[in-house]
C-alpha cells in the first residue's frame, strides 16, 4: 500500500470519524465532567464532587427508578420474545412462500404510525371507556369498566406492542437463513418434530433472538414517551427522572450523572450479549 | 447523491432559511397562548409571526431560559406570584403603567406588591382561576366534594387524578389539614408529605393539564385534585356531568401575568403584544382559548353571556373570597417541596 | 379427510397469528377509526364519520410547519449520514489501515446507545458552547444516530465482487474519482437507497433528540407531543392517520422501485 493511497483513505474516513468524535464522544465526555459538578439553588457550580452519585444511591426515588426501569425492560423483553417467536416461526415455516412477504409486511405495518401517536392511541384503547373495556363488558366478561392504562401494565402493553413487531422481524430474518436440509437431516436421523426444533432450529435462531433482545433492551430502557403517556406517573422510570431533572430544575449535573448510570447499565448488557451481536451485519 | 446534489440541496435550504426570516416575536407561554385564534389577529395587524413555546410551571420556564441565549425570547407569560423573583433575577423589562387598562382589571388581581417591584411595573395580570377539585357529578356527589378530606375516603380508591404541579397540589393538601398555603414551612412539610403520600392509594394517575383532563373525560377517574374550571370548561359542552367546585376549606388561586424580556431586541413589538393580550378582544380570546378556559383579568373582556356563564362570571366574588393566592416558597423550601413531590410520584 | 386433518393441524397456528395480528393492529385501527369521530372525544361510541378533524389538521399552521421541518431535517440529515457513511465504508473496505477495527467500532458505537443519552450529551454540549437550539442541532443529532446504521448497511455491501470490477477499471486507467462515481456507486446504489430510506424513517419518527434540541421550530413528533398536551381531541388521530397513510404509500413506492430493479438485474 503506497503512502498516497493511505492518505486518501484517511481523508475518506475522516469526516465520519470526526463527526462521531465531535457529536458523540466529546458530548459524553462533557457530560461526564458535568456529572461531577453540582446544582446549588439556581446556579450550576463547577468543581469536583461525587454528590450526584451519592444522591443516586442514597435517595430511594433515584434508586427505585433504576430498579423499575430494569424490571419493566426485562419483562418487556421476555414477553416480546415469547409473543414474537411463534409468530416468526409460523411466518417462516408454515406460511406459503408467496404469502410470506405480505404477511411479514402486515406484521410490521404499525411501525409506520408515528411513535408518539401509537402510545396515545393505546391510552384511548385501553382506558375505562375505551374499546377493550367496552368490548369485554359487551361480551359479559367484565361487569364494570376496567382501565389497563396509567399503570405499569399500560407501559408494558405499549412497549410489548412495538417490540413484538421488532423481534418478529429479527427472528424471522434469522429463521429463513437456517438451511432446510438441517431439519431433513435431523428427521432422517430419527428426530421428532419437537426434537428437531429443540436441538436444531432453536439453537440456530439464538442470534436472531439476541440481536432483537439487545435492541429491545436499549430502546426500551432509554424510552421516555411510552411510560410518560401510559404509565400515569405513578412510578417513575429512569428516563422520566432524568427528564424531571432537566425539565423542572435545569439540574444538568444530576441529569448527567443519571444518564451516565443509564449508559453504564446499557454497556454492561452490551458486553454480556456482545458475542451474539454482529451489529455491523444487522 | 453526489457532492453537487448535496450542495444544491444545502443551497436551496439556505434560501428557504433566508426567506423565513421575516419579523418574528418569540413568546414563552402557558399552553393557552398557543391557540391560533388568539395569535392571529395580532399577527395580521402587525404583520409578524408569533412563535410560542409552551411550558408548565415556572421551574420549567426558568430551565428553558437557562438553556437559551440572551435575546432569544421577547414575551414571557408567568405565574403572577413569581414575577418578583423573575424581575429581581433581571429577566423582565420594566413596563409603563399607562400602556395598560389598569382601572379595568378586577381589584383582586391587581396585586400591586407582586406586579410592581420597588414601585416599577414588570408584568401585567392577564388571567386567573382556581386549583381545586374537578369531578364527574354522576359518580362523586357535590356534598362529598365540599370537604377536601373525603378525598382520602376508601370509596374513591383508584378514582382520583392528581394534577402534576407540586406547588398548588401540596398547598391544597395543606388546606385540607386546616393550614393556609402561607403556613407551609420546612418544619411542617413532613406532616403534609405524609398526608400527600396517603393520597397515593386513591390515586389512579398524576398528570399535566391534558393528562388529567383525558383521564376525567375517558372515565379513568372521577376527581381531579388540583383541577378547576381550567380543566372542565372545555369539556362541559361534551359532557355536562364534568364539573368543578371550591370546597369549604377553600382552594388555591392561580394567576398568570405577562411581561417583556429584558434581553428582548423587540421590546416595542413585545409591549404591543402585551397590550393586545390585555385588551378586551385579546382577553376574550385568551379566556376561551383551546388549551384551557379561565377568567380574564380585564373586567371589560368582550365575552358573550354564554361564555360568561361557563366561566361563572357572576359567582367570582364568592370564589375570590374563598381562595388563597399561590404561596411561593423561598428557594430552599421550594427544593424541599419539589423533592417531596418526586418522592410522591415514586412512592 | 386429509384436508380436514390439515385444517386441524394448521388451526392453532392460524388462531395464534390472528390473535397477535389483532393485538398489533388494535391501536392503529382504532386510531384511524376515531380520526373520523364527529364529536370532541376520540372514544366510543363512534359518532362519525366526519372529516372535520382532517380539516383542522390541514389548516393548523404549526402542524404543517412541523411537517415541513421534519421532511427537511430527515432528507438533509439522511443525505449527510449516507454520504459520510459511504466515504468511510469505501475506505475501510478497500484500504488496509492501521487499527481499522477500532475505527469501525468507533463509527458504529452510537448504535448501541440510547437516543436519550445522545440527546443529553448534545444538549449539555451545545448549552455549554452557547450553540442555539435549532433544526440544525436536531439534524446534527440525527446524523449521529443514523451514520452508524448507514455505515453498517453500506459496508456489508462492499464485497469482493465490486472490488474486482474497481481494480479492472483502475487497470484501464480510470481515476479514483471515476472509479467511485462510475463503478462503485452504480453497483451499490440499492444499499445507499436503503440506508437513506431507513435513516429518513428514523429521523422522521425520532422524538427525544428533537424535543431536547428544539425551540419553536420543531419537528412533527414534537409538535404532536405538544398537541397532546394542549387538549384532547381527534385531531391527534387525524394527523396520526395522515402520517400512517403517507408512510404506507412511500413504502409501496419503495418496494416497487427496489423490486422492479431486482427483476431487471
Amino acid at each position: 500500500m503506497n503512502r498516497r493511497e493511505s492518505l486518501k483513505a484517511w481523508g475518506l474516513i475522516a469526516p465520519a470519524l470526526l463527526w462521531t468524535l465531535a457529536f458523540f464522544v466529546v458530548p459524553i465526555a462533557i457530560m461526564t465532567v458535568y456529572s461531577f459538578w453540582q446544582r446549588v439553588g439556581t446556579k450550576t457550580v463547577r468543581g469536583f464532587s461525587l454528590d450526584n452519585y451519592v444522591a443516586f444511591f442514597s435517595k430511594t426515588y433515584f434508586r427505585e427508578a433504576l430498579f423499575n426501569s430494569l424490571e419493566v425492560t426485562i419483562l418487556v423483553t421476555v414477553i416480546s420474545i415469547l409473543l414474537a417467536y411463534p409468530l416468526a416461526y409460523i411466518l417462516a415455516y408454515q406460511v406459503p412462500s408467496h404469502w410470506q412477504r405480505l404477511a411479514l409486511s402486515l406484521a410490521i405495518l404499525p411501525f409506520w404510525t408515528s411513535y408518539v401517536v401509537r402510545s396515545y392511541s393505546w391510552l384511548l384503547v385501553l382506558s375505562a371507556k375505551g374499546i377493550v373495556s367496552k368490548s369485554l363488558q359487551t361480551l359479559g366478561i367484565l361487569h364494570d369498566p376496567v382501565s389497563f392504562v396509567n399503570s405499569r401494565m399500560g407501559t408494558i402493553i405499549g412497549f410489548v406492542h412495538f417490540f413484538t413487531m421488532l423481534l418478529t422481524l429479527t427472528i424471522f430474518a434469522n429463521l429463513v437463513q437456517i438451511p432446510r436440509n438441517y431439519l431433513k437431516a435431523a428427521a432422517d436421523l430419527g428426530a421428532s418434530r419437537l426434537q428437531a426444533f429443540w436441538h436444531v432450529t432453536l439453537p440456530l435462531s439464538v442470534p436472531g433472538i439476541m440481536v432483537g433482545a439487545f435492541l429491545t433492551f436499549v430502546l426500551c430502557i432509554g424510552d421516555y414517551i411510552t411510560p410518560q403517556i401510559l404509565g400515569g406517573n405513578k412510578e417513575l422510570l429512569l428516563p422520566q427522572v432524568i427528564m424531571l431533572q432537566i425539565g423542572r430544575q435545569a439540574n444538568f449535573p444530576m441529569a448527567s450523572a443519571l444518564s451516565l448510570i443509564l449508559m453504564l447499565v446499557i454497556s454492561l448488557v452490551f458486553l454480556v450479549s456482545a458475542r451474539y451481536l454482529r451489529l455491523e451485519r444487522v | 447523491m453526489n457532492i453537487r446534489v448535496l450542495g444544491f440541496t444545502l443551497f436551496i435550504s439556505l434560501c428557504l432559511g433566508i426567506s423565513f426570516a421575516q419579523s418574528e416575536l418569540n413568546a414563552l407561554v402557558w399552553c393557552d397562548h398557543t391557540d391560533q385564534a388568539l395569535l392571529q389577529p395580532f399577527e395580521e395587524k402587525f404583520n409578524v409571526k408569533v412563535n410560542v413555546k409552551d411550558y408548565e410551571g415556572t421551574g420549567t420556564a426558568l430551565s428553558l431560559i437557562e438553556q437559551s441565549r440572551p435575546g432569544d425570547w421577547d414575551v414571557f407569560v408567568v405565574d403572577s406570584v413569581d414575577v418578583p423573583r423573575v424581575a429581581e433575577a433581571g429577566i423582565l423589562a420594566p413596563l409603563n403603567e399607562a400602556d395598560f387598562p389598569w382601572d379595568d382589571f378586577f381589584d383582586e388581581v391587581k396585586l400591586d406588591d407582586i406586579h410592581f417591584v420597588n414601585g416599577q411595573l414588570y408584568a401585567v395580570p392577564e388571567k386567573f382561576g382556581y386549583n381545586t377539585l374537578s369531578f364527574n357529578n354522576k359518580n362523586a356527589s357535590e356534598a362529598d366534594m365540599l370537604d377536601l378530606n373525603t378525598l382520602w375516603d376508601a370509596k374513591f380508591e383508584g378514582k382520583i387524578a392528581v394534577y402534576d404541579y407540586y406547588i398548588p397540589t401540596i398547598e391544597l393538601i395543606a388546606l385540607s389539614m386546616g393550614m393556609k398555603p402561607s403556613d407551609i414551612t420546612a418544619e411542617n412539610l413532613p406532616q403534609i408529605k405524609e398526608r400527600l403520600f396517603e393520597l397515593k392509594k386513591n390515586t389512579a394517575l398524576i398528570g399535566g393539564v391534558v393528562g388529567v383532563q383525558t383521564a376525567l373525560a375517558t372515565g379513568e377517574v372521577d376527581i381531579i385534585v388540583g383541577g378547576g374550571e381550567y380543566v372542565t370548561a372545555v369539556l362541559h359542552e361534551e359532557d355536562p356531568s364534568l364539573d368543578w367546585i371550591l370546597p369549604k376549606q377553600g382552594g388555591v388561586r392561580w394567576q398568570q401575568a405577562i411581561g417583556v424580556f429584558a434581553d428582548s431586541e423587540k421590546k416595542e413589538l413585545a409591549t404591543e403584544f402585551v397590550k393586545y393580550i390585555v385588551s378586551p378582544e385579546g382577553q376574550a380570546r385568551l379566556a376561551t382559548s383551546s388549551c384551557y378556559w379561565a377568567m380574564p383579568a380585564n373586567s371589560k373582556a368582550a365575552l358573550n353571556d354564554e361564555q360568561k356563564a361557563i366561566l361563572r362570571w357572576d359567582e367570582q366574588p364568592g370564589y375570590l373570597a374563598n381562595s388563597y393566592p399561590y404561596y411561593i416558597p423561598d428557594a430552599e423550601l421550594d427544593a424541599l417541596m419539589l423533592e417531596a413531590w418526586t418522592e410522591f410520584l415514586q412512592y | 379427510m386429509s384436508s380436514l386433518k390439515r385444517f386441524l393441524r394448521l388451526l392453532p397456528a392460524t388462531l395464534y397469528v390472528l390473535l397477535v395480528f389483532a393485538f398489533i393492529f388494535l391501536p392503529v385501527v382504532t386510531l384511524v377509526l376515531f380520526s373520523f369521530q364527529g364529536s370532541r372525544l376520540p372514544i366510543p361510541p363512534f359518532d362519525g364519520p366526519s372529516l372535520k378533524w382532517y380539516g383542522a389538521v390541514f389548516s393548523d399552521r404549526r402542524l404543517m410547519a412541523a411537517l415541513n421541518h421534519s421532511i427537511w431535517v430527515g432528507v438533509l440529515s439522511s443525505l449527510l449520514a449516507v454520504a459520510l457513511a459511504f466515504l468511510a465504508a469505501y475506505a475501510l473496505a478497500r484500504v488496509k489501515l492501521p487499527l481499522s477495527n477500532l475505527w469501525r467500532w468507533l463509527i458504529t458505537a452510537p448504535l448501541s446507545m440510547s437516543y436519550l443519552i445522545i440527546a443529553m450529551g448534545l444538549l449539555i454540549t451545545f448549552n455549554a458552547l452557547g450553540i442555539a437550539k435549532s433544526l440544525v442541532a436536531i439534524g446534527i443529532g440525527h446524523v449521529v444516530i443514523n451514520l452508524p446504521l448507514c455505515f453498517a448497511i453500506i459496508f456489508s455491501q462492499l464485497g469482493e465482487q465490486q472490488a474486482r470490477l474497481e481494480r479492472a477499471a483502475r487497470d484501464l486507467g480510470a481515476s479514483e474519482l471515476s472509479v467511485m462515481t462510475l463503478i462503485t456507486l452504480p453497483l451499490i446504489w440499492p444499499a445507499l437507497f436503503a440506508a437513506f430510506f431507513l435513516s429518513f424513517t428514523l429521523s422522521w419518527d425520532e422524538f427525544i433528540i428533537a424535543f431536547l434540541l428544539s425551540r419553536f421550530d420543531v419537528t412533527l413528533p414534537v409538535e404532536i407531543w405538544s398537541l397532546l398536551s394542549s387538549g384532547l381531541n381527534p385531531k391527534t388521530n387525524a394527523i396520526g392517520s395522515v402520517v400512517f397513510g403517507v408512510s404506507i404509500v412511500l413504502l409501496i413506492l419503495l418496494e416497487t422501485i427496489l423490486l422492479g430493479r431486482r427483476r431487471r438485474t
